[in-house]
């Protein structure tokens, strides 16, 4: 499941505010908070995605590497299937809405993960299976604003606050998004506003005809040593997906 | 100071001139004996039962742990080397036994439904029987076996017999899946496993999280409670253990260590309340019995008595009263034990019914327990009876010993 993750982590981020449009304009002036983050939602997602993705897992007493691929349609279906390691190809995650299946080759089962699975480690990685889920409640969950400018790299800082009444792992989440409308760095604060992970995106270079950073590392603040880092290989966007995508009959095809 | 037998027999004569107030006065004495042990055999009993709940199914009397596994218990923090550790720790003398376990958090489900659960990977055999993780299976688990917890059981709508898939991840982040066939649903005395535990045999737990030769835990039972916190000192001194946090029960369960303590002082409490009422009871006695032979003094001490032949006189009669009455309180205590000690007292019954168990602190405490004794308990109470009357007849002593024989028998 690692690395599947990390694709709708992409989109989670992108997709946390809500927006209107409007155009942003480059350099220095203000841009139009709704309009950005709209943007940077749509960024990894589009309609729909198809991308291929390498995971690699530094551990503090090992490192894996994965390589996945992942369906998305709008915001709430994601399909993840492992392609590598062989001892792992072929176990499947898939997320309609707010519920997440994993399918298990190996004992040939889907398991629907609980709620009180939610903050577990997806696949080994630094990634929760909340993160899998949360994209779209994102964007209802938190108030943004446009916090200050940043000159090195040029971009903004966002600040997103969670809304009161709402319950889940993140007070504050701060992003930088650059003059070029692409995401830098993340910052996320837990309940108690201690900074709990922060998120590097870079290697901007276009993919399926869209200019994104290709690579984005999660670094754990309480880890020694200890990330997540995920690579877009390749990816597609706006093609058509069949409803059949993300079906629990077809998590368990293993291999497509 | 001559105690001759003379003194005694006429001290014994003396008590059963007034045989009622004798009878009496030892009736009091008897009694509180009686309840002192009665008491402090409930409080032992009470104690141990707290001990042996809290370290007998699940903490030991010292635990072993990666540092800093207690406190965000990552599967990753795992002590190595385990077969040869536990080899060494069951040749050293002190240890009874010493077993190691897996914690790993997973994912079980027996169709599609996941539920949250912890996998327990024990030495089934060694962990089960009286006073011990799993008291209600006695076969040792075999491969791809599993016993679950009977709230877990429920949730999960799994019996006996069923198939139930676990998912987890292994130590180095890998993708841990198995099927487990259920061979029991049982219900122990720690919460976290009848809410949360999937038990499975510790090697199938290595195999299925990756840590082959790994732990999480070490449980070590002494050969006595009261060794716990010597062992520990000892084996964190150990060179096999320097990597390793070794610590005692009462440092890894505080506030059970409190409640032992407490239930203590509240015995010693009682036991200074019994004994201030058997003073009374000694020294009004023997005040009574001094002031109304008054003239009887004045005679013997006319007729060429030493006044220290007195002394040892009403101090003798006070402590044959005291161990007279102390032995027979005893041996009805002893008695009453020795019954009790065989059926248990069963606390809910008493109380009218209602649960046979309560929880506190995530462990099932049984609301039966055993009385019982040890013979420091019996000597203790016979020993503070005697020092009691001892006490109680120093003041009559000393004015018997002061009286002038003329007013003495003129009876003022």
């Amino acid at each position: 499941m690692r690395s599947s993750l990390g694709l709708v982590i992409a989109a989670a981020l992108a997709g946390m505010c809500s927006g209107g449009a409007v155009s942003l304009a480059a350099g220095p002036d203000r841009p139009d908070v709704d309009a950005l983050l709209q943007h940077l939602d749509d960024l990894y997602r589009s309609k729909s995605s198809i991308a291929r993705i390498q995971i690699d897992v530094t551990g503090t007493r090992s490192t894996r590497s994965m390589r996945l691929r992942a369906w998305t349609r709008g915001e709430e279906e994601v399909l993840v299937l492992i392609e590598a390691p062989p001892r792992e190809a072929g176990t499947a995650t898939l997320r309609v809405g707010n519920n997440l299946w994993n399918y298990l080759p190996k004992i040939a089962r889907t398991i629907r993960v609980p709620p009180a699975a939610m903050l577990g480690s997806w696949m080994g990685t630094d990634f929760t299976n909340d993160d899998l889920v949360k994209e779209s409640s994102l964007r209802k969950d938190f108030t943004a604003r446009l916090d200050r400018r940043s000159d090195a790299p040029p971009g903004w800082w966002l600040t997103l606050d969670v809304k009161p009444d709402v319950v889940g792992r993140w007070a504050r989440i701060d992003l930088l998004v650059s003059d070029e409308r692409l995401p830098i760095e993340e910052r996320h604060y837990d309940r108690k506003g201690r900074l709990a992970r922060t998120m590097h995106f870079d290697d901007v270079k276009v993919l399926g005809g869209r200019r994104l950073p290709a690579r984005i590392v999660l670094v754990p603040v309480d880890g020694v040593g200890q990330r997540t880092e995920m690579r877009y290989l390749d990816a597609e966007f706006d093609v058509p997906l069949s409803d059949d995508t993300f079906s629990l009959s077809r998590l368990e095809r293993t291999r497509q | 100071m001559n105690w001759t037998g003379s003194t005694m027999r006429m001290a014994w004569r003396n008590l059963w001139r007034n045989p009622r107030r004798t009878a009496l006065a030892l009736a009091a004495i008897g009694l509180s004996v009686t309840l002192v042990l009665a008491y402090t055999s409930i409080l032992r009993a009470y104690g141990q039962w707290i001990v042996e709940t809290i370290t007998g199914p699940m903490l030991g009397h010292v635990q072993v742990h990666a540092p800093l596994w207690r406190k965000d218990r990552l599967m990753e923090r795992t002590l190595r080397d385990v077969d040869a550790t536990l080899a060494e720790l069951r040749r050293d003398p002190d240890v009874a036994s010493a077993t190691a376990r897996v914690y790993a958090p997973a994912l079980a489900a027996r169709e599609e439904e996941g539920f949250a659960v912890v996998v327990m990977g024990i030495a089934s055999g060694a962990e089960s029987g009286p006073a011990r993780l799993v008291t209600d299976v006695v076969e040792p688990l075999r491969e791809r076996e599993a016993l679950i917890g009977r709230q877990l059981a429920e949730l999960m709508n799994v019996r006996m017999g069923d198939e139930v898939a676990v998912v987890g991840q292994g130590v180095d982040g890998s993708l841990a899946n198995d099927l487990f066939t259920v061979k029991g649903v049982v219900t122990t005395s720690v919460d976290l496993v009848n809410r949360q535990g999937i038990l499975i045999e510790l090697s199938d737990a290595q195999a299925l999280f990756a840590m082959p030769d790994e732990a999480h835990e070490i449980v070590i039972h002494a050969r006595r409670p009261e060794m716990a916190s010597a062992l520990s000192r000892r084996l964190a001194g150990a060179s096999g253990f320097a990597d390793a946090e070794v610590l005692d029960w009462q440092t890894l369960a505080p506030e059970m260590v409190t409640l032992v303590r407490i239930t203590d002082l509240a015995g010693l409490l009682v036991l200074l309340l019994v004994f201030i009422a058997a003073a009374a009871g000694v020294a009004n006695t023997m005040v009574m019995a001094t002031f109304e032979r008054t003239r009887e003094f004045g005679m013997l001490l006319a007729l060429g008595t030493h006044p220290s032949r007195l002394v040892r006189l009403v101090i003798a009669e006070s402590i044959a009263l005291g161990v007279v009455g102390a032995l027979t309180g005893s041996l009805i205590g002893i008695v009453l034990v020795v019954i009790t000690h065989r059926t248990g007292i069963d606390y809910s019954w008493l109380a009218g019914g209602g649960p046979s168990e309560l929880s506190f602190a995530g462990l099932r405490f049984s609301l039966r327990f055993y009385p019982a004794l040890s013979a420091v308990d019996v000597a203790r109470a016979i020993g503070a009876v005697c020092l009691t009357s001892l006490l109680a007849a120093t003041w009559p002593a000393l004015r018997a010993s002061r009286l002038q024989p003329v007013q003495a028998l003129r009876g003022t």
